[in-house]
């Protein structure tokens, strides 16, 4: 086998590369305003603190509508004093190489890394559609608002947007899930990251796609963050193995290899606290000798989804 | 469309100006964020406050002018100044709200000191003079400035403006596409 990289790679220092003085220039004119920022934003955390400490003394003074404000109190730590303190936190202390795990928009540590992929992003995409994955709608305002109907209307929304979840320092390129019927609360979920140009595993293999599959059992709230959102299964294998049988069993082109012990067998616990086991292993699903099919007939493909979905 | 980007190396010990400007590096969000919209709101709805604080001043103004018997003069003296002096704080922040709405970096940062000032002399008042905060009195106020403050300080806002800015800089001119989705 051909060694996948030969040249050692330039690692981009400046904005936009260009020479060493030129960005260093646009370095020191950054700084300041990072320093103002940066102040700001640990400022700001500190002043939240302080809001939540006010509510809750507040609460107790004022009877029955201490209630309300003891609400408004929770609503403040859970969605914004705590990720910002997670967030300054988190800077500091969690290592922001790849360590196999995600890492959640409070730089928490999400959920584990538990399958590599080869092959373009047409191959991934076909794949998983022919293995009746769902691929999940962006976070928007508009698909948000349309989870909250969906759940209290009872109907099914079966690309559900997924929370982001980042690593190489980006959210995830996409995601897709399967419903599970009859049950909003519970669904197969996958995350996709396409892997940095001649970037390489622990250990020297070239994949082009890192995964991240866990199964959401149920709704509940999170250790870490006091939030609400979904748990996930502990035994993320059981995924892992589910998204591999699925698709290779729809993809006879697909071949599989695994990595025995890439994360040494592992328990720990998620960004939303919940605990993770693993064997360890890392299975490299090889897609690269699918062949895929024209944009007509991948239309049709969808159509067919999509009226079997209506039924 | 994939943006793929090199993986940042992290030396065992790096120094802490690498921290500073790590986020300016992640991922930029193309559309203006939720926590920009709500500074230019929040900086736009004290503006409107002005306005009516002046209205209700220039109301009130003859009343105030018959009971400390004032004459003439000093009556016009003291209506133009309070109205010109307030009306060019209304026209700033006017302007502040326009400016962060289009992603000026340097009318955000304004913006955060003039909260900074304001909470830090809410603290002050607190801790040391004893001053109570409750509903009844400013706690709304210092809530809002504090939410104003978490948001305008959130690393998407800071991203989104700091691309903004850099853009119109670089470009000399408004940059072409609008930020609004």
């Amino acid at each position: 086998m051909p060694h996948p990289r030969l040249a050692i790679p330039v690692y981009d220092v400046g904005m936009s590369g260009g020479t060493h003085t030129k960005s260093r220039a646009r370095r020191s004119r950054v700084s300041l305003t990072a320093v103002l920022d940066e102040f700001f934003f640990i400022f700001a955390g500190i002043a939240a603190v302080w809001l939540a400490w006010l509510l809750l003394t507040e609460s107790f003074q004022i009877g029955w509508w201490g209630i309300l404000v003891a609400i408004l109190f929770w609503g403040l730590l859970a969605y914004l004093v705590l990720p910002r303190i997670h967030r300054v936190l988190t800077t500091i202390y969690v290592p922001d190489y790849f360590i196999g795990r995600t890492r959640t928009s409070d730089g928490l540590l999400g959920d584990p890394i538990n399958l590599a992929l080869l092959g373009d992003s047409d191959q991934l995409h076909s794949a998983m559609r022919a293995a009746e994955w769902t691929r999940a709608d962006p976070v928007t305002v508009r698909s948000s608002l349309r989870i909250v109907t969906s759940t209290v209307i009872r109907r099914s929304y079966d690309e559900a947007p997924v929370s982001p979840l980042f690593l190489f320092g980006r959210m995830q390129d996409f995601a897709y899930q399967q419903e599970v019927t009859g049950n909003p609360a519970k669904r197969h979920h996958v995350r996709f990251w396409r892997t940095p140009e001649g970037w390489l595993l622990p250990g020297g293999e070239r994949v082009d796609w890192l995964a991240a599959g866990t199964f959401d059992r149920a709704v509940g709230f999170s250790l870490f963050t006091l939030q609400i959102t979904h748990k996930i299964d502990a035994d993320t294998d059981v995924e892992r193995d589910h998204i591999v049988g699925t698709v290779l069993s729809h993809n006879p082109a697909a071949r599989l290899r695994v990595l025995p012990d890439f994360s040494t067998g592992y328990h720990s616990r998620n960004g939303g606290g919940d605990s993770i086991r693993t064997d360890g292993d890392l299975p490299i699903l090889d897609l690269r000798a699918l062949s895929i099919e024209t944009d007509g007939e991948r239309s049709q493909v969808e159509a067919a989804i999509r009226g079997a979905d209506r039924d | 469309m994939l943006i793929v980007t090199e993986p940042r190396k992290r030396a065992a010990i790096e120094p802490a100006l690498v921290l500073l400007e790590r986020e300016s590096s992640a991922e930029l969000p193309a559309k203006r964020p939720a926590t920009t919209v709500l500074g230019a709101v929040f900086v736009l709805t004290r503006a409107l406050a002005g306005v009516l604080w002046l209205g209700a001043f220039l109301l009130v103004w003859p009343e105030i002018v018959a009971e400390e018997g004032f004459d003439t003069e000093e009556a016009q003296l003291g209506g133009w100044l309070v109205s010109s002096v307030s009306g060019v704080g209304i026209f700033a922040l006017f302007l502040l709200a326009w400016l962060i709405w289009r992603g000026s970096n340097t009318a955000r940062i304004l913006v955060m000191c003039g909260l900074t000032l304001s909470i830090t002399t809410s603290a002050i008042g607190y801790f040391a003079m004893g001053e109570e905060i409750t509903i009844r009195t400013t706690l709304m106020v210092l809530a809002l400035d504090i939410l104003v403050l978490l948001a305008l300080s959130s690393r998407d806002s800071r991203a989104w403006s700091r691309r903004r800015s850099r853009a119109t800089t670089s470009a000399g001119e408004s940059p072409a596409r609008d930020g609004a989705g």
